[in-house]
């Protein structure tokens, strides 16, 4: 007789978590899970974080993708420690990875560390790495209706950046509509809309990432 | 939720079917924001004409009695 085992993977990862939300709390290091979808424009959001926040936070960056180092090779020229995660495959970073990673980093010596997901609307908003807080990028170039489409990623984020801001009035992109649908997805979720190419917003997401570090330093203290 | 690689299997959303009374526009429109708002709701779509009310859910984020307190909250009567 041929048994089947259904093995909560859920569960498992959830025990991983647990460890590394211990691990970076002990740190003091804030952690950001970082999601969105391919070609949202995570990476050039980061690229634009560490030019704003250099000198000022000391940042780390974990790169998660089914193949290539091409997104760490682009945070490591801002001087930024970065480890790429080639999950092979895989659709979303687990905390069993990111802590086999973290393993590698000097945490004690970092105020905020980034978890780039792998591009993915779906599957990474159900597997938690232990990180403080999630924030997901939307890009214009997506459409306004992604958030009723793709809803626990929104549900499950504390931030939400509108990313390509500038290319709205050519993408037919309804952005009163889409902050509508955000927050009546999630309630009290902070929404700010970004572009890479002028800088808008991205003052707005660095005061957010400001409070968090500040606020785990806090913790930590408490 | 992805099937290919399984990664949703033990997501473990319910969907439930209400027949709800005594909607109108605005309150169904109303209802709609506050369902949606609730921890782990996914999905929720309302025929005011008739009532019929579909919300999916996460049971381990929210209560069935969450759900029916948005209607009794408006007034509205709501059966499963």
């Amino acid at each position: 007789m041929e048994i089947k085992v259904i093995k909560n993977i859920l569960g498992e990862n959830d025990r991983f978590a647990a460890e590394n939300r211990a691990m970076f709390a002990e740190k003091g290091v804030f952690v950001v899970n970082f999601m969105g979808s391919p070609g949202a424009g995570k990476t050039s959001v980061l690229e634009k974080t560490m030019e704003r926040l250099k000198g000022e936070l000391s940042m780390a960056v974990i790169e998660g993708d089914l193949f290539t180092s091409k997104d760490a090779e682009r945070i490591d020229r801002h001087g930024v420690p970065v480890i790429q995660i080639n999950t092979a495959g895989g659709c979303h970073l687990d905390a069993n990875m990111v802590q086999k990673t973290v393993r590698e980093m000097d945490l004690a010596a970092l105020d905020l560390l980034v978890v780039e997901n792998v591009g993915n609307l779906v599957c990474p908003a159900e597997f938690a790495l232990g990180e403080d807080a999630r924030a997901v990028v939307l890009s214009v170039t997506e459409g306004d209706d992604k958030p009723m489409k793709y809803p626990l990623m929104f549900k499950e984020s504390e931030i939400a950046l509108i990313n390509k801001i500038d290319l709205a009035p050519y993408c037919n992109f309804n952005c009163a509509s889409a902050k509508e649908d955000i927050s009546m997805l999630h309630p009290g979720i902070e929404i700010a809309e970004l572009s890479c190419t002028t800088g808008e917003g991205v003052d707005v997401w660095c005061d957010w990432l400001r409070r968090g570090v500040v606020a785990k330093k806090a913790e930590v203290r408490a | 939720m992805c099937k290919e690689c399984g990664c949703g299997e033990t997501n473990g959303n319910t969907r439930l079917q209400f027949t709800v009374t005594g909607y109108t526009e605005e309150t169904a429109k109303d209802v709609e924001k506050a369902l949606f708002g609730l921890p782990g709701v996914l999905f929720v779509h309302i025929h005011a004409h008739d009532g019929e009310t579909t919300v999916d859910y996460s049971p381990k984020k929210t209560k069935l009695t969450d759900i029916l307190s948005v209607f009794a909250a408006r007034g509205l009567e709501a059966a499963l």
